[in-house]
């Protein structure tokens, strides 16, 4: 039960608890990034399931492409405080990700074009040639 | 690494910033609204860049995905929108157990990931506890140590010459076949949005014959 909840444990118990919850907050820390890099992947991942507009599906991926980007650009920097060899391999992989989703971003978007122009729909559901 | 005084309140500003812009980029009704809370999104993400100490890959990111991706998004949100969402008849999300089915799990993978990330940097932290506490005392020194800008008022880091020599050092090889990359997404989104007409001019055949045909 502590080991799931850690947070609401916390909350419950003594002021001490309480006041390091408080001083956790005023010092953010890799933690905190990684933890918004997670959420925004999971907002991403929701985006991409329920939605209907393929061209909301493709903004979804890009939320989903970003989250990994801070969660790079986190952990490049705790690799700069610890003294890795070679700690901006992380900014590196960054602009290479940003590359990838400027290029799958024109692909898609010429496809949702070509799309339109045959089917006249926006709409995933009713993009259903291939379906049997 | 952890932020402190103005820091810490920027990053609770920019973090909750990037969470609520995201998640009205999923709820929106209309695209185009989708898209300009997506740019907040994305902008908030920048200014996180910037906290955690790289600027290049922030300014990448404002003029790459902000003035360049997104753009183009509008652009073919206004090619292709009916206006149907506007008129509230046709549903945005697709079927009700679907949706449940969706959140269910991704609430699920909320749970884990935070859970997973809190126990794994708590092994890591215990792991590197000596290097985080020199680094620690050392960085003050590593502040001093650089350049001061001509105004005299601030420091100027080297973030954007440390990633560039890095990325000219160790990706090469990388660097070029994205280049190649982008070249091919050009020339197949070219070939993707042609018109039936503009197809027909280029493989020099009868206009009349290919609408005929589809």
């Amino acid at each position: 039960m502590n080991q799931i909840f850690p947070g609401l444990i916390l909350l419950l118990q003594e002021e001490s608890r309480y006041s390091q919850v408080l001083d956790n907050m005023k010092h953010p820390d890799l933690s905190k990034f990684l933890v918004i890099g997670a959420l925004l992947f999971i907002i991403g991942v929701a985006g991409v399931l329920t939605r209907r507009n393929i061209i909301v599906i493709f903004m979804s991926i890009e939320l989903i492409l970003n989250a990994a980007n801070l969660n790079f650009i986190a952990f490049s920097r705790y690799l700069q405080d610890t003294g890795s060899v070679n700690a901006v391999a992380g900014q590196v992989f960054t602009v290479f990700i940003i590359v990838v989703a400027a290029a799958e971003a024109a692909i898609g978007l010429g496809i949702v074009i070509a799309l339109y122009r045959n089917r006249e729909t926006i709409w995933v559901d009713e993009i259903d040639l291939l379906k049997w | 690494m952890t932020l402190s005084g103005w820091e810490a309140v920027f990053f609770w500003i920019f973090a909750v910033a990037a969470l609520v812009a995201g998640l009205l980029t999923v709820l929106a009704r209309n695209a185009v609204h989708s898209a300009l809370f997506l740019i907040s999104s994305l902008v908030s993400v920048a200014a996180l860049f910037v906290l955690l100490g790289a600027e290049f890959i922030a300014g990448v990111q404002v003029l790459v995905y902000v003035g360049g991706v997104m753009v183009l998004f509008l652009f073919v949100i206004m090619l292709v929108n009916v206006g149907a969402e506007e008129r509230g008849r046709e549903e945005i999300f697709n079927r009700k157990p679907q949706v449940v089915a969706s959140i269910v799990f991704s609430l699920l993978l909320a749970l884990g990931l935070v859970y997973a990330i809190n126990q794994g940097l708590a092994g890591l932290r215990s792991q590197d506890k000596a290097k985080l506490a020199l680094a620690e005392r050392n960085q003050a020194a590593r502040q001093e140590s650089l350049r001061t800008s001509a105004t005299g008022t601030t420091k100027i880091t080297k973030d954007t010459e440390t990633v560039g020599s890095s990325l000219y050092r160790y990706g090469g090889l990388a660097f070029e076949i994205a280049s190649v990359l982008l070249l091919v997404a050009i020339i197949g989104s070219v070939m993707l949005a042609r018109t039936a007409k503009q197809e027909a001019a280029a493989d020099d055949v009868d206009p009349e014959l290919l609408t005929k045909s589809l």
